[in-house]
């Protein structure tokens, strides 16, 4: 059965046939006064299958395009749609530049793509980007199969964001093809991945002091408790450490079952192998209330733990490593919301080399 | 298979894009001074709540005030919410306040040393710094002296094996050749070239150090980076403010030591240099010290046909009148220091010979800003010339203070059916294109220092060879005091000046 689509043009700016494109934003420009300049310094690319994101993507292509001017292009993807049809608007995103009148602007160009338009995104869609600039694309949930050769070799950083896929294992699995196949000059960006910056970071300064990081050596188990649909991140912190403490995967098997309905307990889940052969056991705790979010690392009788409850801006870090120290601190814990943690991924140039060896560590566990 | 014991924490590999520096005690002697309330503190505040700091660190403020370290972490919290560049979060200043402590000290005090020692101990102890100490002498060069003096006899200069003592010491590298080189020797007798980090805080912007990117990532600049193409380079550091309280310093000083000597060579010699080796600190500081040794040198007489003086007069600037530089407070009525240098500089090697690097630098100048402009030369004067077309040269313009960036001036066809030629802009500005705020100079050279990290630092090769440069123009200067010119305030500076690039057939650029 068709799926219903609302789909609500109003504030995708003026509708344009996509063969006028070009030049219909050359009249926006003409028409505009001398106080406003046209800049670009990246594609960026939106697809959404959700016709109700639209006003929200269009807010934060024009929150982004005030840090990274860009030629953004917002795409609407209804593949289930009867009759195949395609239709475009053009919208531009100006900003203020320091304290004169000058203002930078960036185009927004919109494409919704019914039935088997949808097919033809490369050619359609990627020949309005601007030429010779990067093309980031932000592929809102999962992505499809099969992964189309030509779209992913021309995409220079691919975003997504494995929290939101609704089978991150299958998706992990096509991902990790990605970075071996044609697409493998691609750069990989979970903004999952970008969302626990904050708790790599302050999970790694619980090891700072001299006496702690010792300590890494005699890890016996880690628990994560996070909130409700978490178990992606917290498969990924653990993949962190895994790749960081030379780590290998124990491979019972046990930890398949998260990723098939079954909430987590608390109760061991599965096990990590250090170089010495010591067993590491991990468990996932799934809050359902999302008070508080904590990661607890037990080496013998000393104690790492780092929490941070909902809407506080601090984690809070205990160490306790008997007669040595018993500490507790706050660490800086950046709030971000998606545009937020987009920023943070658009500004950050380069690799992810630790995101794709966390998740060699964690895929062995993640059989499909 | 037993694992080996891990000589540091594997969680920071590969976390951040540069290293996390080590767990360390940063030492400050000269805790109540300005530069720590105003930029240390600040700095270091905002790299902590940029999570760029690790959580084992202590930072000791060593002066000889006395006061507790309470009072001390209260000061420093009322400059860190005046001076910070983002907004102070009390709960961080409170939790990275933590970390501060207070030792109250006469800096020739041997026991106050000895003491120091014992509280590095016990904070090593307690926050996991590991033996590290990096010293920063935020003093007048008159006392550094007595402090590393100190420091060696008290056996702070050097760590226990595994860790590392290191010291950061603050320009003025002396007035001339032979103080710099006592000062030089004097940081030798207590610490190696290895540990020691001479500041100069222009190296810490990020256009400075992207100079090296845009000429040895992009073909077409370096390609052109030469006497071929290139006409002549001005480096320009200009600005509106008088001495504004430094007047005891500065009348000593002058612009040609405060300015010259240190930032702008530094800046001559990132635009000239040769591709180093590597990018490690001293494949770096080859290269620079390489061209600081082909400069011509300027003495005798040369000095008065290359170098002009010049010293403000009472004029208006930013619709203000101002006072003469003679008629400001702590300044000697009868003082020939000049507020104002122009210079022409040539670097003799193959690749500038005949490519003049004019420099200029001045106080109460009509605008505030520090330029390196690249100017190429004339296209042959065959294809327009019968249109009567002007066709201006090309110009890439590195700013680097205020609105840092990168722009090109080149020619384009006026739309229409005539043919007219007009200059458009191409322009880069870093607070537009990168979604990040900018970090202050101090924050990244602290982090460089803490991190063992020492190619923003001047060495002693480089520092030396410059004021061998810069002496030589002021033995010059000693045997005349009738060439100092007086400009207005306001203006951009004596016409001696303008007449020394016009000897060039150029004019200096307005910013």
């Amino acid at each position: 059965m068709e799926k219903a689509v609302t789909f609500d043009p109003s504030g995708l700016g003026l509708p344009v046939e996509i063969g006028l494109i070009d030049k219909e934003l050359g009249k926006l420009w003409e028409s505009s006064d001398d106080t406003k300049t046209r800049a670009s310094l990246i594609n960026f690319v939106i697809h959404t299958g959700d016709p109700g994101s639209l006003k929200a993507d269009t807010e934060i292509i024009s929150t982004i395009a005030a840090k990274h001017a860009c030629r953004a292009i917002l795409i609407f993807s209804n593949p289930s749609a009867p009759a195949p049809a395609a239709q475009a608007w053009i919208n531009a995103h100006c900003h203020q530049t320091g304290k004169g009148e000058r203002q930078l602007c960036s185009e927004q160009i919109t494409f919704r793509l019914d039935g088997e338009s949808a097919n033809a995104l490369p050619n359609i869609v990627f020949s309005h980007l601007d030429t010779d600039l990067p093309l980031c694309l932000w592929w809102q949930g999962d992505l499809p199969e099969p992964l189309d050769e030509t779209l992913w070799s021309w995409v220079d950083r691919l975003i997504y964001d494995s929290a939101k896929w609704s089978r991150p294992v299958h998706q992990l699995h096509l991902v990790r093809h990605l970075t071996v196949g044609s697409g493998k000059g691609t750069v990989l960006c979970d903004l999952n991945w970008t969302r626990l910056q904050p708790w790599r970071y302050a999970l790694a300064s619980l090891f700072d002091h001299s006496a702690a990081f010792p300590k890494l050596n005699q890890i016996d188990s880690i628990n994560v408790e996070l909130g409700n649909g978490s178990r992606i991140s917290a498969m990924l912190l653990l993949g962190w450490f895994a790749s960081q403490l030379n780590w290998t995967a124990a491979n019972s098997g046990e930890s398949q079952s998260l990723f098939r309905g079954r909430q987590g307990e608390g109760r061991p889940l599965d096990e990590f192998l250090s170089p010495d052969n010591r067993k590491i056991s991990f468990a996932i705790t799934e809050s359902q209330n999302q008070e508080r979010n904590a990661v607890l690392i037990r080496c013998g009788d000393s104690e790492f733990e780092l929490s941070h409850a909902a809407n506080a801006e601090f984690f809070e870090a205990r160490i306790h490593i008997p007669e040595t120290i018993d500490s507790r601190q706050i660490l800086p814990f950046p709030r971000r919301n998606t545009t937020d943690t987009l920023l943070a991924e658009l500004s950050r140039a380069g690799r992810h080399p630790l995101y794709t060896k966390s998740l060699e560590k964690i895929l062995p566990l993640l059989r499909r | 298979m037993p694992t080996e014991p891990f000589q540091s924490n594997p969680l920071r590999d590969g976390l951040n894009l540069r290293s996390i520096p080590d767990p360390c005690s940063l030492i400050i002697f000269g805790a109540s001074g300005d530069l720590t309330h105003r930029k240390l503190v600040p700095a270091l505040y905002n790299l902590a709540a940029d999570g760029a700091l690790p959580q084992a660190i202590s930072v000791v403020g060593f002066a000889r005030r006395d006061k507790t370290s309470e009072v001390f972490r209260k000061e420093l919290g009322e400059a860190v919410r005046k001076f910070s560049r983002q907004a102070v979060n009390d709960e961080l200043w409170e939790n990275f306040s933590n970390s501060i402590t207070y030792h109250r000290s006469e800096f020739d005090n041997p026991e106050g040393y000895v003491s120091l020692a014992r509280h590095l101990e016990e904070l090593d102890a307690a926050r996991g710094t590991r033996g590290n100490r990096l010293f920063y002498l935020a003093v007048a060069p008159d006392q550094f002296e007595v402090i590393l003096e100190n420091l060696r006899k008290s056996g702070l200069n050097t760590a226990a094996p595994g860790s590392w003592a290191r010291v950061i010491v603050e320009k003025p590298f002396g007035t001339d050749l032979p103080s710099a080189r006592r000062l030089n020797d004097l940081v030798e007798s207590a610490f190696d070239e290895s540990q020691t980090y001479r500041i100069d805080h222009y190296l810490g912007k990020e256009t400075a150090q992207n100079i090296m990117v845009m000429r040895f990532a992009n073909a077409i600049f370096e390609a052109m980076w030469n006497s071929r193409y290139i006409d002549h380079v001005q480096i320009t550091a200009s600005e509106p403010l008088g001495v504004e309280g430094r007047a005891g310093y500065y009348d000593k000083s002058g612009a040609l030591r405060d300015m010259v000597q240190n930032h702008l060579l530094q800046l001559l010699c990132l635009t000239a240099m040769e591709p180093p080796a590597g990018l490690d600190a001293d494949s770096i500081r080859d290269e620079k010290v390489k061209v600081l040794r082909s400069l011509r040198p300027l003495a005798g007489d040369e000095v008065f046909r290359h170098v002009v003086r010049a010293q403000y007069g009472a004029g208006a600037v930013n619709g203000k009148r101002v006072a003469a530089y003679r008629d400001e407070l702590n300044v000697n009525p009868e003082s020939n220091t000049e507020t104002f240098v122009a210079l022409e500089v040539n670097v003799d090697n193959w690749r500038w010979a005949g490519v003049p690097f004019f420099i200029r630098v001045g106080k109460r100048l009509p605008k505030g800003g520090t330029e390196i402009a690249v100017q190429f030369k004339s296209v042959p004067p065959v294809l327009f010339r019968a249109t009567g077309e002007t066709v201006d040269d090309n110009v890439l313009v590195i700013r680097i203070q205020p609105d840092e960036g990168i722009s090109l001036r080149m020619c384009a066809k006026m739309p229409g059916s005539s043919l007219r030629i007009e200059p458009v802009k191409m322009d880069f500005h870093y607070g537009t294109s990168f979604g990040k705020a900018t970090p202050e100079a101090y924050e990244r050279l602290l982090l460089d220092a803490m991190s063992g990290d020492a190619t923003l630092f001047a060495r002693r090769d480089e520092v030396e060879e410059a004021w061998k440069f810069i002496d030589l123009i002021h033995e010059a200067w000693r045997t005349r005091s009738n060439d100092l010119a007086i400009y207005s305030a306001g203006s951009w500076g004596p016409s001696e000046a303008d007449e020394l690039i016009k000897r060039h057939e150029a004019t200096w650029r307005r910013l």
